[in-house]
């Protein structure tokens, strides 16, 4: 392990896991999902959690109220629910590390509106970040150009709050 | 088609589960790296665009379906795409964590991303109830 991985991982109890293994396991079932367990059509659609997330919301909605909200073609029978599972899995972690602890929310009404255009602009660009990767792997040219402006804007986003903090 | 949704479920368990482990985020290796030269999470996410590059033709060899393939895309769709990319960078970066980063944060009891994901949520519906008719007007 190297030097910049044992900061991160030495506090941590339990079952470390480093980022390129998380890599690595979280692209396999990306793939296999999509491939072997019919989370498609559309294509590369194995892990997306804006996608996913908007599907499991507009099923239940549609069922509920009779509107007609957009879902994919792998959600229309029953949603997907990788949104749920990630969460079990991240809490089950969480309480096995004794990680788990309640903290206050600080500024409500940013988190809100953060959690609310980081969807909308996913939807319009059809992935959240980790789908974006994952159609930059499958060589989907429309996937690449959106991981390219994401690139761009975490780029552009790190100068900006690195220059905010230091005025 | 419900296959899918227990298999969605399994993998989401799995990912949750490391994503907790690793503090994997699909936005903030580039900021780290950016801010303090750190690759952590950087390796992760080269990792997962270059296995899954590997993996998508080893899974149609082993069986699996194989990607359709890509048509050439429409004007439109490349700058909505570039235009909705640069958002979520943008707005991940501020957020502090991409969404899978936000999940795993609210299942380990961050109130911040509890409520990041009711937004999360709400603006699912407001997508298709509001902005996507607009945007389908403007172009």
């Amino acid at each position: 392990m190297g030097a910049t991985d044992t900061a991160a991982t030495t506090r941590r109890r339990g079952f470390p896991v480093t980022g390129l293994q998380a890599g690595v396991v979280m692209a396999i079932g990306a793939v296999a999902a999509g491939s072997f367990f019919e989370v498609r059509p559309p294509d590369a659609y194995g892990i997306c959690m804006a996608c996913h997330g908007r599907d499991l919301i507009s099923w239940v909605v549609n069922d509920l109220t009779g509107w007609r909200l957009t879902v994919a073609p792998a959600s229309l029978v029953f949603p997907l629910l990788t949104v749920v599972g990630v969460v079990i899995g991240g809490w089950i972690a969480a309480v096995m590390s004794g990680e788990f602890r309640f903290r206050k929310p600080s500024k409500p009404l940013k988190n809100f509106f953060h959690g609310a255009l980081v969807m909308n602009f996913g939807l319009l660009a059809a992935g959240c970040s980790t789908r974006l990767a994952l159609r930059l792997g499958a060589g989907d040219p429309l996937g690449a150009i959106g991981f390219g402006a994401m690139v761009v804007g975490i780029v552009l986003a790190t100068f900006w709050i690195r220059k905010a903090a230091q005025r | 088609m419900t296959v899918a949704a227990v298999a969605s479920l399994v993998v989401g368990i799995v990912i949750g589960f490391v994503g907790q482990r690793s503090r994997m985020c699909f936005v903030g290796g580039i900021r780290d790296w950016i801010l303090v030269r750190d690759t952590f999470l950087l390796k992760g996410l080269v990792a997962f665009v270059l296995v899954s590059w590997v993996a998508f033709p080893m899974a149609a060899l082993a069986g699996g379906e194989a990607l359709g393939g890509f048509g050439t895309p429409i004007l439109s769709a490349v700058l909505l795409t570039a235009v909705g990319g640069f958002g979520v960078g943008w707005v991940s970066i501020l957020a502090n964590g991409c969404p899978f980063r936000q999940h795993v944060l609210a299942a380990q009891g961050t109130g911040g991303s509890m409520i990041y994901l009711v937004g999360f949520f709400s603006g699912a519906v407001a997508f298709h109830t509001w902005v996507s008719p607009l945007v389908l007007e403007l172009i």
